[in-house]
């Protein structure tokens, strides 16, 4: 009798444990009647861009009563690792921000991701609207795989009470930028220039551009694509060296904060130039009150690069292969005329919809980056996602190591062929 | 007498059985399995390359760094969390301390319940450049000259994410050593007493040799502890700057999700097994445990 008992508890207990595991795959058959749900994941769960989609889900679920959305979302480096993560299995979701260049041609890659082509194509009211050239970085093979949205540039913010003080002006050229951060040392400010190193790619932000700088396009064309790359031009050496240099500026305290510390710094008035992306307007407005210009990376002179490319890439959106219909209409609700104006208005980056950014809805600033984007003669993009993730490693964890001085730009460059002979 | 086939036993061991198959040894096998290939987790196919992935791992300069850290690790808690435990622990079960004991054992077992992620974030405050306490501190005691960027400085960093853990596990050992000291029998001391021993004999005499049994269960759980660790690393320096803070657990990690090479990732993986495996039979063997009573 006892036995018996003990027979059962044990079977229950194991079929409770398998149907625990199984039932989880249940849950995916996600439109049942009418009900849709869509799971939408992207990456700002900070504010103010986490509330704006927030009520931009609102007002989809409003004027949709049978569609239901999840919202998920993870801060920069962790959503590169999650996408991924989720990309290599069934539980992509519906709709999620995506980068362009290497990083949107991986997820690409898994087969999983829908191509949009079809889409663009049936509603060119809509997709009319978006600014042409910024397809490009998420189209591969004539397919187009992701709608860009925001678009972006990187300059060197500097703060003009300051430069006005010291009596510096913006400078042209590199060797010209050194002397400024010269003469700003001299006049008290003990780190001229900061960055938040524990960020890795604000340090990929740096290197490459600098490599745009002193290295001729060709080569750099042929060294990210992985099929191809060498690096064995002696730029990259000089690149590195550059950086290095820009380094000895920053102090000991860059190695051990992140960007948004030094964001904080820049906005406060302690610090006279951040290099900062055009997204970050609003936010260095919102923290303090500096009055502020910007200037792209000087022009090398002994380079071989370009003179005045500008670093930016757009962000966009993308479906997995498996979004139900829903979602394709809450794409073209995010990337419609009125949610880019309202989102320039609230968020104040720049974006990719025609009459989304206007003289009306941005800030002066924010409009005057607009303008050197559009008129920027040559863009290029962000280093991290440009080249195979594996080299960007050794050049972002190399430039860690060149602020706290135990490397060389040299061996940086050999760490780097020695893994693409691997 | 006849011997019966013993099936109530057996049932009541299948569902852990079945759990740790499925939950360990079934991945651990996976894992072996997996580090003879290369593939990232966007390829649908993997490719197989034999011995390739162990040659790698005797190249990387970073898988070095990463078991110099991980042993810095694994000493310094040895010292911290096994002596100062115990003394602490056996501090705490003198007599004099009997009124203000039990709330000196609340305030170090606090630190054990906090989360991880909370406790980093509190640390990365402790240890921020600019307004972090504990230069602050440094300053207000006339030794502005130790003050630096501890996480961001490379011959610092390990070292600083190391004290931390120190600060937080300390109170779980201690709370072990208590519950040892607790079941040493009165008799044993009040014998010590007569004998004329003083504080210091009966801790080496009575104290000492009784809790040895928890005391390998201490060391075994620190060394491996030392050898898996990956929240504190991750969360503070994210085994920088450079790789200067790197464990095998954070290079693991980043190299099958941030680098997408999940192959060698594994090969890393089985690395970490072996090698806490290694130290838990050494420390076994040693120790000869459950060999006395």
């Amino acid at each position: 009798m006892k036995k018996r008992l003990v027979c059962l508890l044990a079977v229950l207990l194991l079929t409770g444990i398998l149907a625990a595991c199984g039932s989880d795959s249940s849950n995916d058959a996600e439109s049942s009647g009418d009900e849709v749900v869509i799971d939408f994941f992207h990456r700002w769960p900070n504010e103010p861009r986490k509330s704006f989609y927030d009520q931009k889900i609102e007002e989809f679920e409003e004027a949709n009563p049978n569609v239901t959305i999840n919202v998920d979302s993870v801060l920069n480096d962790s959503y590169k690792e999650k996408v991924r993560v989720l990309v290599s299995n069934d539980d992509l979701p519906d709709i999620f921000s995506s980068w362009s260049d290497t990083f949107a041609e991986n997820l690409v890659s898994s087969g999983r991701i829908k191509a949009l082509n079809d889409l663009i194509e049936s509603d060119p009211e809509w997709s009319g609207k978006i600014i042409e050239s910024q397809y490009e970085g998420f189209t591969f093979d004539d397919t187009t795989y992701g709608i860009p949205f925001t678009v972006d540039g990187k300059a060197f913010f500097y703060n003009k009470a300051i430069f006005e003080e010291v009596g510096v002006d913006v400078p042209e050229t590199y060797d010209e930028f050194i002397e400024v951060l010269d003469e700003l040392q001299a006049a008290g400010y003990e780190t001229p220039l900061v960055e938040g190193l524990t960020n890795a790619w604000a340090i990929s932000h740096y290197m490459g551009t600098i490599f745009h700088r002193v290295v001729d396009s060709e080569t750099l064309a042929q060294d990210y694509n992985p099929e191809t790359a060498a690096f064995t031009d002696e730029g990259y050496v000089r690149g590195l060296e550059i950086f290095q240099e820009l380094t000895t500026y920053m102090g000991d305290v860059s190695t051990a904060i992140d960007h948004e510390a030094a964001r904080n710094m820049f906005s406060a008035g302690e610090v006279p130039i951040l290099y900062m992306q055009f997204a970050e307007i609003l936010m260095v407005e919102d923290a303090g009150d500096v009055d502020f210009g910007f200037f792209n990376f000087p022009e090398v002179t002994d380079g071989n690069g370009s003179p005045d490319s500008l670093t930016g890439a757009p962000e966009g959106w993308m479906l997995s292969e498996n979004a139900p219909e829903e979602a394709e209409e809450f794409l073209k609700f995010l990337t419609s005329e009125e949610t880019a104006a309202e989102f320039t208005e609230v968020d104040g980056q720049l974006n990719a919809i025609e009459g989304g950014v206007t003289e009306e809805n941005a800030n002066p600033t924010s409009y005057e980056a607009y303008q050197i984007v559009l008129d920027s003669p040559e863009t290029a993009p962000w280093f991290d996602n440009a080249v195979d993730i594996t080299i960007a490693d050794i050049f972002m964890r190399g430039g860690q190591d060149l602020a706290t001085g135990q490397t060389t730009p040299e061996q940086i460059i050999e760490e780097v062929q020695s893994q693409i002979a691997k | 007498m006849k011997k019966k086939f013993p099936l109530t036993p057996i049932l009541f061991l299948l569902p852990s059985v079945f759990f740790l198959g499925v939950f360990i040894y079934i991945p651990l096998v996976q894992n072996f399995y997996n580090s003879f290939f290369d593939f990232n987790v966007f390829s649908n196919s993997k490719e197989f390359v034999g011995l390739a992935q162990i040659k790698t791992l005797f190249q990387d300069d970073v898988i070095m760094i990463s078991i110099m850290n991980n042993f810095k690790y694994a000493i310094i808690s040895v010292i911290f969390q096994i002596f100062f435990a115990l003394i602490l622990a056996s501090i705490l079960e003198d007599k004099l301390f009997r009124k203000v004991a039990p709330a000196l054992r609340v305030i170090y077992f606090i630190p054990v319940m906090i989360s991880i992620s909370v406790i980093a974030l509190l640390f990365s405050f402790i240890y921020n450049p600019q307004m972090g306490l504990l230069n602050s501190f440094l300053e207000l005691v006339g030794l502005e000259a130790w003050a630096r960027p501890w996480l961001g400085d490379s011959t610092s960093a390990i070292y600083s994410v190391i004290a931390m853990s120190q600060w937080q596990s300390i109170g779980l050992i201690t709370m072990l050593f208590i519950v040892a000291i607790q079941k040493i029998p009165n008799e044993l001391y009040e014998a010590a007493d007569m004998d004329g021993a003083g504080r210091i004999r009966k801790f080496f005499s009575v104290t000492l040799p009784q809790v040895k049994e928890t005391m390998f269960v201490n060391l075994l759980i620190t060394v491996t502890g030392s050898i898996l660790v990956f929240n504190e690393p991750f969360i503070l320096t994210n085994g920088g700057p450079g790789n200067s803070s790197m464990t095998l657990a954070v290079h693991m990690y980043q190299t099958g999700f941030s680098r997408d090479n999940m192959g060698y990732a594994s090969t890393i993986a089985t690395l970490i097994f072996l090698l806490s495996a290694i130290f838990a039979l050494i420390q076994i063997k040693v120790s000869k445990t459950g060999k006395e009573d």
